[in-house]
C-alpha cells in the first residue's frame, strides 16, 4: 500500500473485509482462509440480526439497541461524505496534540512590540500567573522569518514547518479558560474543565460510526514516552459507551494494543487451538441463541468476536512499517533518532486512517513538567529540543497525505491546552497562559495560507477573532457533517453536547 | 453546561444512518404503551401528557425565561392568559386552547412545534380529550407528598405478595401474563449473582434443588443476604453511584493512601443493615452528629469520594483566577454528587441559571454551594477507638492552651513544685545544647551570583537578584581539635518570601548535594573531601529528604515544604573522627541547583566532636526556649522560666500523645483535615456568592447556607447563625432524611428495583425532574419509599421483599406475544436477562477456580506495578504485573482504583472510571471486550488453575470435561454435545476448554 487508491478504499469499506487480504501480504494464503471464514461468520450474524431487529422483537430499550448498532461499521460506501446532518467535507481527522502549552510567542505569533520592549517590567494587568510572579519582558530567541506565499512568520524551531504554512489556516486568538494542565488538557479534549466528559474522537466514534469494520474509529497514539496530562482521561469516551473510547496503541511497547492477543507465558493457545476454540464457541452460542430467542444481544455478542478477529488481523499489519518505502520513513523523520518516535507515531496515523479510523490523535510531549512543551524554565534549550522531535515528521506527514491525495478529505489540526506569557518566568522560561495561544489546521475543507484572530501587542491575550475549543470543535465536527448543536447525548439530566452550550463554526478558515 | 433539550435527539444522534433511524424508531413505538389500551380509562397526566408535553415543548418553554411567556411546566403556568390573550389551555374547552390550534396548524407560522417532528394525529386527540375531560394537572409527581399508596385488590386468587399485585395489576392493564417460575438452577445462578456478585458452585445448587423444604427458597435468601458477600456486593453498587476512587484524576493523579476506610464503612454498613437514614446523614456529616462513633466520621468519605484538581487547588498560586474556579468547581462536585445520590435531583443544572424545567432556582444551588462553603477534600486523621479520641482531645486541648497561659502569665507555671520539675529537665537537655560549636568564617561565596549578608548571629542571608539556581561556599576555621560531624541550619527570617528559609517564592529550598573538604596548611592546594556516611533532618519534605543531600544524585534534593516560615536543621556526620591540624581550614559547599529559585535564604554551620553526632528533642524548640536554656538558673528572667515550664508541658503531653494508639486515617470532605503543603482548612466557610452565569468573576449577592425550596412543608434556608461546615452540613443531613422529604426515599426504593431488573421503575435513576422518565408504577415505587421510611430498618428487608416476590422468580424467556404488546418488557412479564459485569466475570472465576482470597476490608490490592513517575502520578504498569500475585486473588472490590488508568479489562467491560457519577453502567458488547475476555491475563491463567483443579479431581478426560460444564454452566453437556467437547478437549487441552466455556454467552448472561 504504497499509492492510495480511492476506489480500492470504498470498495474494503462497503464489502466485509476483503481488503486486508492486500494489507498483509506477508502470510497471504493463510490469512484468505480466515478472511474467508470470517467472512462468511459475519454475513451470516449480520443478517440475523438486522432480521430480527425488523422484527422488533426481544425485551430492551431502543436505547440498548442504539448501542449495539454504534459498534457497526457503516453499511456501504455511500454515506462516507453524507455527513450527518449535512454533506462533510472530510472524512476523517488526525490531531497532533502538543502537551504542555505551546509557547505562542516563539513559534508563530510574531510581536515586534514584545522584541522592541525585550527586558522591560510592562504591566499588563498581571499580578501573579499560575506558579510565579510576573517577570521582565522577553521576546523570544529564537530567529523570525516569513514564508511561504502567505509570508506566515515562523521561528527557526520549525525549519521543516515552515515549509507548510500555505496549506495551514492558523487561529491566531485562541482561548482557554484556565491556565492549568490538567483542567486544560481536559478542555481542549472534551469542551469541559472537568473529568469525565467524552472527548472529541468518542463524540465523532459515536455521531458517525465506523468507516471499517477492521479497526476502531477513534485510535491514540500517546507520546512514547509516556501518557499525557490527565493520563487516559483525555482519551475517554466519558459517558458514553465504551466502544468510543479511544483505544490506545503504543506501537514499541510488548504488547502495542491490551488484549490484541492471548497472554504469553498462555502457551496452550496456539493459533491452531484458537481457531477450534473460536469454531466450539460459535457452535455454542448458536446453540445457546436458538434456545433465547428474542434477545439482540446475544447476536451481537457473537458479531462483537468476528469483529474482534478482523481487529486482530488488521492492528499488526497497520503497525508493520517495513511496508512503507525508505523515502517515505524518511520523509517522516524515522532514520534519525530523535525524530523517529514521534515520526513513527504520525506515520501510522496516516496507515491508520487510510484504513478507516476515523480520528487519530498523536500526541507530542507526556505529563510532567519535562520532556514535553511545558517550558518554565529555559526556553531557549527546552523548546528546541521538543520541537525538533515533531517538526519533520509534521512536514512529512502533510507532505505525504497530500501527494496521496488524502489531504483531500483528511482534516489535519495542530494543538496544544494553551500558551505562555510575554513575560519570563526565573531567567529565560515562560510561565503558562490561557489568554491566548496559537492552534493551525490544514486538509480538508480548510483554506490554506489564511489566519483568524490576533492577540495584543505582547501576545498575552486574545483581542480580536478570538476563539475557543468550542468553536474548533464546532468547526471540526461542521467539517465532518455535523451540526454540533444537534451531536447531544443524555446524561444525568442533561444533554450534553461536545460544545456545551457554545461554539460557531469559524467561516474565515474554511475552504 | 448544555441544557439542550430534545429528547429526540438521543436516539437519532445514536444511530445516525437512515436505516437505523427507522429502525429506531419504529422500535421506540413500540416501547410506548399503546395508547388505545387505556382507552376505556381517564387519561393519565403522569404516564400520558406529561412525557408528550416534556418532548415536544419544554425546550422553548421551560420553568426559566419561557418564549412568549408561555411555561408549561406547571399548572398554574400553562393555564394562566398570556400577553397575547389566549391561554395554552382552557379546560373543557379545547376549541379554546391556544396550545391545540398551534400544533395541530400547518401554517409553518403559527403550528408547534416550529421545528422537529410534528405531532401525530394520536397525539393530538389525546391532548384534546384530556383537554375536554377537564385537563387534569397535578403537581410532577416526585414533589408530591409520599403517602404510602393502598395496595391494589387484584383478581389472582393465589396469595401474593404486596409487589406482585402492583406489578399483576399493570400486566392485567396491558392484557399481559406474567411467566411461569424458572427453575431452581436459574433461581440460584439469579440470586448469587445478583446479591453476591459471584457464580454459585453446583455442589450448593444440587442441595437447593434437592431440598424439599416449603420455604427452601427464602431460607436460600436469607442466607444470601446475612452472608458478608452481600455488603461488598452493594459496596460496589453504591461506589460507581458516588464515583468512589483512590486517586485524585486531573493531571496530578495521585494516590489517596487512605480512602478505604470509606469502602469498608460501605461493606460494613449494609452488612449490618444500617437504616437507610442513618446511612444517609452519616455520609453527609456523620462526624457532627455521630462524634462518638468513628465509622460515622468515615462515611464522610462519601463526600470526598469523586475527583480533586490538585495543581488548581493546592499547587498554583492562592491569588489566581484559577484558584477560586477550581473552588466552585469542586464544590460542585460535592452538591451534584450528594443531590444527585440521595434526591436524585440535577440540581448541577442551576449553576449558570435557574433550572430550566424543574423547579429549581439558581439561588438554590448557591444555597447548596454554601453548605459546602468550609468544606475540602483532604485526610483526616481519626481514633477507632472513642476513649481514645477522648484522651486525645484533653491534651491537644492542654498543647493549645500553652501559648495562652504564657502571655497572659499564668501564675500556675511559676508553682515552685512543677519549676522544681523544669529545673530537673533543663539540666538533662542544657548539656546538649552546647554541644554545636560555631565556625569562624573567612570567606563566603555564591557562584551564580546571590550575595550573601553576615548576620550578628553569624548566620549568612542570600540577596539580590534572586538566580534560578546557586552553589554557595563557605571556608571556615574551628577551634576544636577534631570533627565528628556538621549541622547546616536554614533559618527563617522575615525578609524572605512566607518567611523562608527558602527563597522559592513558597518559602521552600531544596539542597541537592553537599560536601565538606579539609584543607591542610601543609598541602594548602590539595583539599581533601571528607566522607559523610549519614544525615538526619529535623523534617524532611515528602519524598524530598535529606538523605538525596548526601546521594552523589545532582538530580534529587532535601527540601522542607510544607513546613515554611521555620528554621530547620539537618546534621551530617563523618565516617570517622577528623583530627584537624592546626591552621586547618573546612570549606562547606552547598549545592542548590534544582532549579527555579529553590536557594537557601539564611543560613549558618556549626561543627561538634560529639561521639554521636545526631539531632536532640531539644534542637526542635523554638529559638527563645533555647535561649532560655542556655542560660545559667539564676540569670534566668520570669519570661525566661513561664518559657520553660511550658515547653516542659508541652514535651510531657506530647510524650503523652505518642503513647497513644497511632491515629487512622481516612480521606473526607470536611474542614478538620490535615493541611497539605499550601492547602488548609477553611476556620470559617468561605463567603459564596451567587454567580452570573456561573462566572467567578461576576459575583452578585451572597449565599446563605440552604437547599431546594420545591418541597411543601420543609424550610429550604438553614439558620444564618451556622457558621461552621459540620453544624451546616449537618442541617442538610436532616432535611434529606426528613420523612416529609420524598425525593430521598423514592430515589432509594428506585435504586434497588434497579438492582434487581436492570432498570428501575424510573429509567433515570438520578433524575426524577421533568425530563427525566415518569415511574413504570408510581403507586409501587411510593409504596416500596414508605416501607423503607416508615420501617426504620436496612435495606436487607426490602431487598427480601423483591427477590422473593412471583415477579422477580419469572423465567426471561422471550414470548413473542408479550412482546408484541410490550417489547421493552416494561410491565415485567418475564424476567430481565443480565449480562456479568466485570467484577463477577473475575470474582467468579476465582471462586470456581477455588482459589478466591475471601478476606475482607483493609488497604486496597494494587494490582499492577506502580513506580515513580516523572511527577506526582506514578506510572502504573497493569501488563507486566504478577498474574499470581496475591493481590489478584482478592474480590475485585478490594481492587485500588485509580481514576486515570483504570485496569484495561475492567475499563472495557464497562467498569466506569469514577470520573462522573455513574448511577447505571452501560451494558455495551465491543470487540475490544471479546478481546478482553479472550486474553486478559487474569481469566486466562484462572482457567488454566480451573482446569488443573478439575484434573486433579479426575483421570477421564470426559469427567473432566463433565465437571468443567457443571462449574461453569450448572449442567452436563448435552447429548449432541458430548462428543465435540471430548474432542476439543483432547486436541487443545482443558484449559483452553475452559477458556471456550468462559467466553460463551450462557456463562456471560444470567436468565
Amino acid at each position: 500500500m504504497n499509492s492510495y487508491e480511492p476506489e480500492a478504499f470504498a470498495t474494503r469499506s462497503s464489502r466485509c473485509g476483503t481488503g486486508s487480504a492486500s494489507v498483509l501480504q506477508t502470510e497471504k494464503s493463510a490469512l484468505n482462509r480466515e478472511e474467508r471464514y470470517w467472512q462468511s461468520q459475519w454475513h451470516t450474524a449480520r443478517l440475523g440480526r438486522r432480521a430480527w431487529l425488523a422484527q422488533l422483537g426481544g425485551g430492551f430499550g431502543a436505547l440498548a439497541a442504539a448501542q449495539l448498532l454504534a459498534e457497526e461499521a457503516a453499511p456501504s460506501g455511500q454515506n462516507l461524505h453524507g455527513g450527518l446532518h449535512h454533506p462533510a467535507k472530510a472524512k476523517r481527522v488526525i490531531q497532533l496534540f502538543m502537551n504542555g502549552g505551546v509557547s505562542q510567542m516563539d513559534t508563530f505569533d510574531y510581536k515586534p512590540e514584545l522584541i522592541k520592549r525585550h527586558g522591560e517590567n510592562v504591566d499588563i494587568g498581571v499580578t501573579a500567573a499560575a506558579t510565579s510572579a510576573p517577570g521582565s519582558m522577553m521576546k523570544s530567541p529564537f530567529e523570525w522569518k516569513q514564508h511561504g506565499e502567505c509570508g506566515r512568520w515562523v521561528t527557526n524551531v520549525f525549519p521543516h514547518m515552515a515549509g507548510q504554512v500555505d496549506r495551514m489556516a492558523f487561529l491566531m486568538a485562541m482561548a482557554s479558560k484556565t491556565n492549568v494542565h490538567g483542567p486544560g488538557s481536559y478542555m481542549q479534549n472534551t469542551g469541559f474543565v472537568l473529568p469525565g466528559f467524552p472527548c472529541v474522537g468518542a463524540w465523532i466514534s459515536y455521531g458517525l460510526g465506523k468507516l471499517s469494520d477492521e479497526l476502531p474509529a477513534f485510535v491514540v497514539l500517546p507520546d512514547h514516552r509516556g501518557l499525557p496530562y490527565n493520563n487516559t482521561g483525555n482519551f475517554s469516551s466519558g459517558f458514553l459507551p465504551a466502544a468510543h473510547a479511544g483505544m490506545t496503541v503504543r506501537p514499541n511497547a510488548p504488547v502495542p494494543i491490551a488484549h490484541i492477543r492471548a497472554p504469553e507465558f498462555a502457551k496452550q493457545i496456539t493459533s491452531q487451538s484458537e481457531r477450534a476454540s473460536l469454531d466450539l464457541l460459535a457452535k455454542l452460542n448458536e446453540k445457546h441463541l436458538h434456545d433465547h430467542p428474542g434477545d439482540s444481544r446475544l447476536d451481537a455478542r457473537m458479531a462483537s468476536y468476528e469483529l474482534a478477529a478482523r481487529l486482530q488481523l488488521s492492528a499488526p499489519a497497520v503497525l508493520d512499517l517495513t511496508q512503507e518505502t525508505a523515502a517515505t520513513q524518511a520523509a517522516y523523520g524515522l532514520d534519525d533518532d530523535i525524530t523517529a518516535p514521534f515520526g513513527r507515531n504520525c506515520l501510522i496515523a496516516r496507515r491508520l486512517i487510510e484504513r478507516g479510523t476515523r480520528f487519530v490523535q498523536v500526541w507530542s510531549g507526556m505529563g510532567g513538567p519535562s520532556k514535553n512543551w511545558d517550558n518554565h524554565t529555559d526556553i531557549p534549550n527546552e523548546l528546541p529540543f521538543i520541537a525538533k522531535q515533531v517538526d519533520k515528521p509534521i512536514a512529512g506527514i502533510l507532505q505525504d497525505l497530500a501527494e496521496r491525495g488524502l489531504l483531500e478529505d483528511t482534516l489535519v489540526i495542530w494543538t496544544t491546552e494553551f500558551g505562555r506569557m510575554p513575560f519570563t518566568q526565573g531567567a529565560t522560561g515562560r510561565d503558562h497562559n490561557g489568554g491566548s495561544f496559537v492552534t493551525w489546521l490544514a486538509g480538508a475543507g480548510i483554506r490554506g495560507g489564511v489566519s483568524h484572530g490576533s492577540s495584543d501587542e505582547f501576545g498575552y491575550q486574545a483581542v480580536e477573532g478570538k476563539t475557543w475549543c468550542y468553536d474548533l470543535h464546532a468547526t471540526l465536527l461542521h467539517l465532518l457533517g455535523i451540526d454540533h448543536t444537534r451531536l447531544t447525548f443524555r446524561h444525568n439530566g442533561i444533554d450534553r453536547r461536545l460544545t456545551d452550550v457554545h461554539g460557531h463554526v469559524i467561516p474565515e478558515i474554511l475552504a | 453546561m448544555n441544557c439542550a433539550t430534545r429528547r429526540d435527539i438521543d436516539i437519532t444522534s445514536t444511530s445516525p444512518k437512515r436505516k437505523r433511524r427507522v429502525l429506531l424508531a419504529a422500535l421506540i413505538c413500540l416501547a410506548i404503551p399503546c395508547a388505545n389500551l387505556s382507552a376505556a380509562n381517564p387519561i393519565d397526566f403522569d404516564r400520558e401528557i406529561a412525557p408528550l408535553v416534556a418532548a415536544k415543548c419544554l425546550k422553548c418553554h421551560g420553568a426559566a425565561g419561557p418564549e412568549a411567556g408561555l411555561s408549561l411546566t406547571s399548572r398554574e403556568a400553562a393555564f394562566k392568559i398570556l400577553a397575547s390573550g389566549h391561554a395554552a389551555i382552557v379546560p373543557s374547552n379545547p376549541e379554546a386552547s391556544e396550545l391545540l390550534r398551534r400544533v395541530a396548524a400547518s401554517d409553518p407560522d403559527v403550528k408547534m412545534p416550529p421545528s422537529g417532528p410534528a405531532l401525530s394525529a394520536a397525539e393530538i386527540a389525546l391532548l384534546r380529550r384530556w383537554i375536554m375531560d377537564g385537563a387534569t394537572w397535578p403537581e410532577h409527581w416526585v414533589y408530591r407528598p409520599l403517602v404510602r399508596p393502598m395496595i391494589p385488590n387484584t383478581s389472582s386468587a393465589e396469595e401474593k405478595s404486596a409487589i406482585d399485585r402492583f406489578i399483576d395489576l399493570g400486566l392485567q392493564q396491558h392484557r399481559l401474563n406474567s411467566a411461569p417460575e424458572a427453575d431452581r438452577q436459574t433461581l440460584y445462578r439469579r440470586l448469587s449473582v445478583d446479591l453476591h456478585g459471584l457464580l454459585p458452585l453446583p455442589a450448593d445448587v444440587a442441595a437447593f434443588v434437592a431440598d424439599s423444604a416449603p420455604d427452601a427458597y427464602e431460607t436460600l435468601v436469607d442466607r444470601l443476604l446475612s452472608d458478608p458477600r452481600y455488603g461488598e456486593r452493594q459496596a460496589r453498587h453504591w461506589m460507581d453511584l458516588v464515583h468512589y476512587a483512590e486517586t485524585h484524576g486531573h493531571d496530578q493523579d495521585r494516590p489517596r493512601e487512605n480512602a478505604w476506610p470509606y469502602r469498608d464503612y460501605l461493606i460494613q454498613a449494609f452488612n449490618e443493615d444500617l437504616p437507610y437514614g442513618r446511612f444517609v446523614e452519616q455520609q453527609v456529616a456523620g462526624d457532627v452528629l455521630e462524634p462518638d462513633h468513628p465509622w460515622a466520621l468515615v462515611a464522610t468519605g462519601f463526600l470526598a469520594a469523586g475527583p480533586w484538581d490538585e495543581s488548581s487547588l493546592r499547587d498554583i498560586r492562592e491569588d489566581t483566577l484559577d484558584r477560586q474556579i477550581a473552588r466552585y468547581l469542586d464544590r460542585d462536585d460535592i452538591i451534584t454528587t450528594v443531590m444527585s445520590t440521595f434526591t436524585s435531583t440535577t440540581v448541577h443544572c442551576a449553576r449558570c441559571h435557574d433550572h430550566k424545567f424543574d423547579p429549581i432556582a439558581q439561588d438554590d444551588y448557591y444555597a447548596l454551594q454554601a453548605v459546602f462553603a468550609g468544606t475540602d477534600k483532604g485526610q483526616r486523621t481519626y481514633d477507632p477507638d472513642p476513649q481514645t479520641a477522648k484522651r486525645r482531645l484533653e491534651l491537644a486541648q492542654q498543647l493549645a492552651a500553652l501559648p495562652g497561659r504564657v502571655s497572659n502569665r499564668d501564675a500556675a507555671l511559676l508553682d515552685a513544685e512543677l519549676q522544681t520539675r523544669v529545673a530537673q529537665w533543663t539540666v538533662q537537655l542544657a548539656s546538649a545544647v552546647k554541644r554545636w560549636q560555631p565556625v569562624d568564617v573567612q570567606t563566603v561565596a555564591a557562584k551564580q551570583g546571590s550575595t550573601l549578608t553576615r548576620m550578628d548571629d553569624g548566620s549568612y542571608v542570600s540577596g539580590g537578584s534572586r538566580p534560578e539556581t546557586d552553589i554557595y561556599e563557605c571556608t571556615a576555621s574551628t577551634e576544636l581539635a577534631s570533627i565528628t560531624g556538621w549541622q547546616l541550619e536554614v533559618l527563617s527570617d522575615p525578609q524572605l518570601p512566607m518567611k523562608g528559609p527558602g527563597r522559592q517564592d513558597n518559602g521552600n529550598l531544596h539542597l541537592n548535594e553537599v560536601a565538606v573538604f579539609l584543607i591542610d596548611p601543609a598541602q594548602p592546594d590539595a583539599p581533601r573531601k571528607l566522607d559523610i556516611v549519614s544525615a538526619e533532618a529535623d523534617f524532611n519534605q515528602d519524598g524530598w529528604t535529606i538523605s538525596h543531600a548526601i546521594d552523589g544524585n545532582a538530580g534529587s534534593a532535601w527540601g522542607i515544604y510544607p513546613r515554611v516560615g521555620e528554621t530547620h536543621r539537618a546534621v551530617f556526620r563523618l565516617k570517622d573522627r577528623v583530627p584537624l591540624p592546626p591552621g586547618a581550614q573546612l570549606r562547606f559547599e552547598l549545592h542548590q541547583v534544582h532549579g527555579r529559585g529553590h536557594l537557601i535564604g539564611r543560613w549558618r554551620v556549626q561543627v561538634t566532636d560529639d561521639e554521636t553526632p545526631q539531632l536532640t528533642a531539644e534542637e526542635k524548640l523554638p529559638s527563645e526556649v533555647r535561649a532560655a536554656l542556655i542560660k545559667t538558673p539564676a540569670d534566668r528572667t520570669a519570661d525566661d522560666c513561664l518559657r520553660l515550664a511550658a515547653a516542659f508541658l508541652e514535651q510531657q503531653s506530647k510524650a503523652d500523645l505518642a503513647k497513644l494508639p497511632a491515629l487512622q486515617r481516612v480521606y473526607t470532605g470536611s474542614n478538620r483535615f490535615e493541611p497539605d503543603g499550601g492547602f488548609r482548612p477553611t476556620p470559617q466557610p468561605r463567603p459564596i456568592h451567587v454567580l452570573k452565569r456561573g462566572d467567578v468573576t461576576q459575583p452578585l449577592a451572597q449565599a446563605q447556607p440552604g437547599t431546594l425550596a420545591m418541597l411543601a412543608g420543609l424550610p429550604s434556608r438553614f439558620d444564618p447563625a451556622l457558621t461552621d461546615d459540620g453544624p451546616r452540613r449537618a442541617a442538610l443531613a436532616r432535611w434529606l432524611t426528613d420523612p416529609a422529604n420524598g425525593l430521598t426515599w423514592r430515589s432509594i426504593a428506585n435504586r434497588i428495583w434497579q438492582q434487581h431488573f436492570g432498570r428501575g421503575l424510573v429509567d433515570t435513576p438520578s433524575d426524577f425532574g421533568h425530563l427525566g422518565s415518569s415511574p413504570s408504577h408510581p403507586e409501587l415505587l411510593d409504596w416500596m419509599a414508605c416501607e423503607i421510611r416508615d420501617r426504620d430498618r436496612g435495606l436487607k428487608s426490602m431487598h427480601r421483599l423483591i427477590v422473593t416476590s412471583r415477579t422477580y422468580r419469572q423465567q426471561s424467556q422471550h414470548r413473542e406475544d408479550a412482546a408484541a404488546v410490550d417489547a421493552d418488557n416494561r410491565w415485567l412479564w418475564r424476567m430481565v436477562r443480565t449480562r456479568l459485569d466485570a467484577e463477577t466475570i473475575r470474582d467468579s472465576m476465582l471462586k470456581l477456580s477455588e482459589s478466591l482470597d475471601d478476606r475482607m476490608g483493609g488497604p486496597s490490592v494494587r494490582q499492577f506495578i506502580q513506580t515513580p513517575g516523572i511527577h506526582v502520578t506514578p506510572n502504573v504498569d497493569y501488563a507486566n504485573f504478577d498474574v499470581d500475585a496475591p493481590a489478584f486473588s482478592r474480590r475485585s472490590v478490594y481492587r485500588f482504583l485509580f481514576r486515570t488508568i483504570p485496569d484495561p479489562f475492567m475499563d472495557a467491560m464497562d467498569c466506569p472510571d469514577a470520573s462522573q457519577l455513574t448511577p447505571k453502567r452501560n451494558e455495551s458488547l465491543t470487540a475490544l471486550q471479546a478481546l478482553a475476555t479472550l486474553n486478559d491475563k487474569l481469566l486466562v491463567r484462572r482457567a488454566s488453575q480451573l482446569a488443573e483443579r478439575v484434573m486433579s479431581k479426575h483421570d477421564p478426560v470426559e469427567r473432566q470435561m463433565i465437571d468443567v460444564c457443571q462449574r461453569l454452566l450448572l449442567r452436563d453437556p448435552r447429548p449432541d454435545e458430548l462428543t465435540s467437547f471430548v474432542n476439543y478437549v483432547q486436541q487443545h487441552g482443558l484449559g483452553n476448554f475452559v477458556r471456550v466455556l468462559m467466553n460463551s454467552n450462557e456463562f456471560v448472561f444470567v436468565d
